[in-house]
C-alpha cells in the first residue's frame, strides 16, 4: 500500500475544530462513532480502500474525531465510496461507518461541494421522476416489446424535493 | 410452496426501464410462467437511493413516497434492482421509528400520501425463492441446463444492510442464488471474488475506480473458465456487460465474459424463447457457446 506523504505532516492543533465531532454525532444516525476505537476492520474490507489507499474509512473517522473540519469535507474521496456496506457489515462496535460518511457528505454539500453527478440525477427526477432521461426511442422500444409506456411527469417528485431545500442545491449550482 | 402467491407492485427503478429492458422483459415473463401478478403503478419514481449523497432526507421521502404508493393500492413491492431493494427495505426500517414517520408523513400530505407501515419489499430473487420455491421452479424446468458453468454476483445491496432483511440470506456466505441457479438445472460456480462489489455506485464519481473493481471480478471469471456470470441487478449487468467491452477497448484488453440477469437464466430454463420472452439478442457479450450448451442453436 502506498503511503499518503501529507499523513507524515503534523497536525496543527490551532487548525482543528473541536466542535466538528460533536456537529457529526449529534445526527442520531452518527452517534455511533463515539464508540470507534479504530480497529480498522471497516478499512481492511472495503473495496475502495484496496485501489484508491487515500480512501480510508478508518482515517476519515479519526479525523473526524480530531476535528480536521475542512480537511474531512473538502476530501474527494468522501465521494468515492460505492455503498456496498461492507464497513457497516463488519464492524465490531456497530458504528455504522456508511451513516456517518452520509452525515459527512450532506455537510460537504451544504458547503457548496455537490458533486455534478448527483446535482443532475436530482434534476432529472423533478422532471421524470426517474434519473435517467426518456426520449421518443426508447418509447418506441418499449412499445416494441410490447412493454408499457412510463408515464410518471414527476410532478410530485418535484413537490416533495422541494420541501428538503434540494432544489436550493440544484439552482445554486454549487458543483465542485 | 403451494396456494396462490399475493399479487406484488412492481417496482422498476430508473435505469431497467430505461437502458436494460431486457431485464424487465424477462423478469415480466418468468413472473407470468410461475404465477407471480405484477401490477404496475406509474406513479413510482426513484428510490432515493443517490439522493441521500446530498441529502438523507430527500433520499427518505423518495422511498417513503414510493412505499406510500403501494401501501394505497394494497400490495407489497417486488423489485428488479438490488439497490432499490435495499434503499426501500432501509427506508421501512428508518420509518418504523415513530418520531421519524410522522416528520415523513408531514412532508407526504403535501401529495396527498400518508405511510402508516405493514408492507414489504422483496427483490424477484426473493420472490422466486420464497413465495414459488426451489421445488416448484425445478418442477417447470423444459430445457436443459446442465452443461452450463454460471457464477452468481449477488449485488451488495440485495442482502445489506442486513437488518433490513430480516434473516434472509447471509451477506457474508450468500446461498441463495447459488441454489436459484441449481433449481434451473445449470452449475453454480464458486469463486473467490464473489461478494466483490461492482462499483456501480462510484461509477459517476470515478470511472478509474469502477474498472479496478469491475476488471478484479472479471481477471477472476476468465481463469475459472465459466459459460457466464448471472446478475441479479441492473447496475451490476451494467458495470460488468457495457464495461467489460468500455474496459476492452480502452485498456486493449480482450475480455469476453457473458452477463446473463438471473430471469433470462431462468426464463432459458423454462422454455422461453430466447428474443421475444428474454430479449437474450440485446445483451452485448456474445452468447452463442452457452446458447449451444443448453441446446439452442438459433441465431440471436
Amino acid at each position: 500500500m502506498s503511503q499518503n506523504n501529507k499523513s507524515k505532516e503534523p497536525i496543527h492543533i490551532s487548525n482543528l475544530d473541536v466542535k466538528f465531532r460533536l456537529e457529526v454525532t449529534s445526527h442520531q444516525e452518527a452517534s455511533a462513532l463515539n464508540a470507534c476505537f479504530s480497529c480498522g476492520t471497516c478499512t481492511a474490507g472495503c473495496p475502495i480502500s484496496e485501489f484508491f489507499p487515500e480512501y480510508s474509512p478508518k482515517k476519515l473517522a479519526k479525523m473526524v474525531k480530531l476535528g480536521m473540519r475542512q480537511s474531512v469535507l473538502r476530501n474527494p474521496f468522501i465521494w468515492y465510496c460505492t455503498t456496498c456496506r461492507s464497513c457497516d457489515q463488519h464492524c465490531p462496535q456497530n458504528v455504522k461507518f456508511f451513516n456517518i460518511l452520509n452525515v459527512l457528505k450532506n455537510m460537504a454539500v451544504k458547503e457548496g461541494y455537490a458533486p455534478s453527478p448527483w446535482v443532475e440525477q436530482t434534476r432529472q427526477i423533478m422532471k421524470t421522476g426517474l434519473v435517467v432521461p426518456q426520449d421518443e426511442h426508447l418509447a418506441e422500444k418499449r412499445a416494441d416489446f410490447s412493454l408499457p409506456a412510463l408515464k410518471n411527469d414527476g410532478i410530485q417528485a418535484k413537490k416533495l424535493l422541494e420541501l428538503t431545500g434540494i432544489d436550493k442545491i440544484i439552482k445554486a449550482g454549487n458543483e465542485r | 410452496m403451494s396456494g396462490r402467491i399475493t399479487p406484488y407492485a412492481l417496482f422498476l427503478g430508473c435505469t431497467t426501464p430505461t437502458q436494460v429492458i431486457q431485464y424487465e422483459l424477462s423478469s415480466r415473463w418468468v413472473c407470468e410462467q410461475l404465477g407471480i401478478e405484477l401490477v404496475d403503478i406509474n406513479d413510482f419514481v426513484c428510490c432515493g437511493i443517490n439522493q441521500i449523497n446530498l441529502s438523507r432526507e430527500a433520499g427518505l421521502l423518495l422511498a417513503a413516497m414510493n412505499l406510500a404508493q403501494a401501501e394505497r393500492k394494497g400490495l407489497d413491492i417486488l423489485t428488479l434492482c438490488a439497490a432499490c431493494t435495499g434503499a426501500l427495505a432501509e427506508a421501512i426500517e428508518q420509518l418504523k421509528d415513530q418520531a421519524t414517520r410522522t416528520r415523513v408523513n408531514r412532508k407526504l400530505q403535501a401529495i396527498g400520501l400518508e405511510y402508516t407501515g405493514g408492507i414489504r419489499v422483496k427483490h424477484i430473487s426473493r420472490v422466486l425463492y420464497e413465495d414459488v420455491g426451489l421445488d416448484s421452479i425445478e418442477q417447470k424446468v423444459q430445457r436443459d441446463l446442465s452443461k452450463l458453468q454460471v457464477a452468481p454476483h449477488y449485488g451488495c445491496h440485495y442482502l445489506m444492510p442486513e437488518s433490513a432483511f430480516d434473516g434472509f440470506d447471509d451477506p457474508d456466505n450468500p446461498k441463495t442464488l447459488h441454489q436459484l441457479i441449481s433449481a434451473t438445472g445449470a452449475c453454480p460456480v464458486q469463486y473467490e471474488t464473489l461478494n466483490l462489489c461492482c462499483g456501480g455506485k462510484s461509477f459517476p464519481i470515478s470511472r478509474e475506480l469502477a474498472f479496478s473493481l469491475i476488471q478484479t471480478k472479471l481477471d477472476n471469471l476468465t481463469h475459472k473458465k465459466i459459460d457466464t456470470l448471472v446478475v441479479q441487478c441492473q447496475t451490476c449487468y451494467l458495470m460488468y456487460e457495457d464495461q467489460q467491452k468500455v474496459i476492452n477497448r480502452h485498456y486493449r484488453k480482450d475480455y469476453s465474459v457473458p452477463v446473463l440477469l438471473f430471469p433470462q437464466l431462468l426464463g432459458l430454463a423454462l422454455g422461453g424463447d430466447p428474443k421475444k420472452d428474454l430479449g437474450l439478442h440485446l445483451n452485448g457479450i456474445a452468447l452463442h457457446n452457452l446458447l449451444f450448451k443448453a441446446g439452442l442453436h438459433a441465431r440471436l
